[in-house]
């Protein structure tokens, strides 16, 4: 048994008993954690009401080498997420956040790259402007962190370099973009506009500034959704709960 | 020593205390020893003390349901509060279970009546709308007169998403929606407050 400390972003809370829980922690040092949180209910305690869906916390908890749950000793608050107004969306787009995290990485497992973009994802769905984009870009760094982000660069069947400028179709079981000359009308793939394709090698290199000069048209939003969801379903295995709730 | 467990049929005091000593120890809030321990009272007391027990948790469950109106715990129609000709049937205190209705009739300081939703909005668990009771809220708002709603749902993000979620959906009803005041309590000293409490103080302040 080791004691460890480390910032967390509560993911998932379950009732284990009249006042304890199980607490599914997204830690930037040690990857996805479940831990078992006695007294977590109770407003006094090493907790002080810190383990709230999406907080961000301080914790210390003690990982059991037996494989069992680990033990969470102390929870401090840095901040909670707080959706802006009246907005559900935006509620939802942080479900979305934790409902990722939860499905698509393994525990003690840790990507702290990982860590830091859903706390810069929650913070900009939190400050009131339009969570799409800010959404798109987290999935394609979730993605890319499990090693599953589509191949954006080259046809994922002759492996040629897909140019800038042509347009292109996306292969979800093949991983990736199809150049063209590649398709088959009996391949299941939908078409991508080149402005898509740009776009998405835009957010997925983590490069804002440029994904925000570009103007996403409806189209390219209905597209990237589009692609974004059949790729994230592939690797989760079933369509995300929160993309039935989603505004998009 | 670990302590051992027995299996009913091995209890040294012969299997029907093994089995009672089973169904308490299934209990919220109450381990092994304790169910020992209650076991052995319930062997030693009176038959008369031990079958009042017994009674008393058949009639809870053969009695008790849900409110008619309000969806509380009650053992008529209407639960005693939905009865009260004397409270404010106009005013609706929201809550997600009937033990939230307990602790706020605790504080004798309500004098409304109450709406219990069956818990709380967690898409990621798949509660939906339709696992609780807001359309019945929704009806009872717009067709029993209801003046004021009172959001007591659980200070977490999904009490406040429950709470949001059932607000936007009465926008436009005309009803008044608060919500329970947050921040420090009476008698604790500001040093000693987290941060948390001390900013929702600031922000719900009021008026001198």
């Amino acid at each position: 048994m080791s004691t460890e400390k480390s910032d967390a972003l509560v993911i998932r809370l379950a009732d284990f008993s009249e006042s304890s829980r199980v607490v599914t922690l997204f830690t930037r040092e040690q990857g996805k954690v479940a831990a078992l949180a006695k007294g977590a209910k109770r407003l006094r305690g090493p907790f002080e009401a810190a383990l709230d869906l999406l907080s961000f916390c301080r914790v210390v908890f003690i990982r059991k080498s037996s494989g069992g749950l680990d033990l969470l000793t102390e929870a401090q608050l840095t901040r909670r997420f707080a959706p802006p107004g009246r907005d559900l969306n935006a509620l939802y787009g942080g479900y979305y956040v934790a409902e990722l995290l939860d499905g698509l990485t393994e525990e003690h497992d840790p990507h702290p790259d990982l860590f830091d973009a859903a706390l810069r994802t929650l913070d900009a769905i939190a400050s009131g402007s339009d969570p799409r984009l800010p959404i798109l870009q987290f999935e394609l760094t979730v993605l890319k962190e499990v090693g599953r982000l589509p191949e954006l660069d080259a046809c994922c069947a002759c492996h040629q370099p897909l140019e800038l400028g042509a347009a292109a179709r996306f292969w979800v079981s093949q991983g990736g973009l199809i150049c063209p000359a590649c398709s088959r009308p009996e391949y299941q793939h939908s078409e991508i506009q080149p402005g898509t394709v740009a776009l998405l090698r835009a957010l997925a290199d983590d490069d804002s500034t440029l994904a925000q000069r570009l103007s996403i048209t409806p189209r390219q939003y209905q597209e990237l959704r589009r692609t974004l969801t059949s790729a994230i379903s592939h690797t989760l295995e079933r369509r995300p709960k929160m993309l039935a709730l989603l505004k998009f | 020593m670990a302590r051992r467990d027995f299996h009913p049929e091995e209890h040294p005091f012969g299997p029907a205390v093994g089995r009672l000593v089973n169904r308490l120890a299934d209990l919220p809030g109450v381990g092994r020893k304790s169910a020992e321990r209650l076991a052995n009272h319930l062997v030693s007391c009176s038959k008369r003390e031990a079958l009042e027990l017994a009674d008393a948790i058949r009639d809870v469950k053969e009695r008790v349901h849900r409110c008619q109106r309000c969806f509380n715990l009650t053992d008529g129609e209407l639960c005693p509060i939905c009865r009260d000709s004397r409270r404010d049937a106009a005013v609706v205190c929201v809550v997600e279970q009937p033990r939230d209705v307990a602790s706020l009739e605790a504080t004798g300081v309500f004098q409304g009546v109450y709406h219990v939703l069956g818990g709380r909005l967690a898409p990621l668990e798949g509660i939906t709308p339709g696992d609780l009771t807001i359309d019945s809220l929704v009806e009872r708002v717009r067709n029993q007169g209801v003046r004021e709603l009172v959001m007591a749902t659980n200070p977490t993000l999904e009490g406040d998403g429950t709470a949001l979620f059932i607000t936007n959906l009465l926008e436009g009803s005309g009803v008044k929606i608060t919500r329970l005041a947050r921040g420090i309590a009476t008698g604790s000293v500001l040093e000693f407050a987290n941060r948390e409490m001390l900013a929702d103080a600031l922000r719900g302040r009021q008026s001198f």
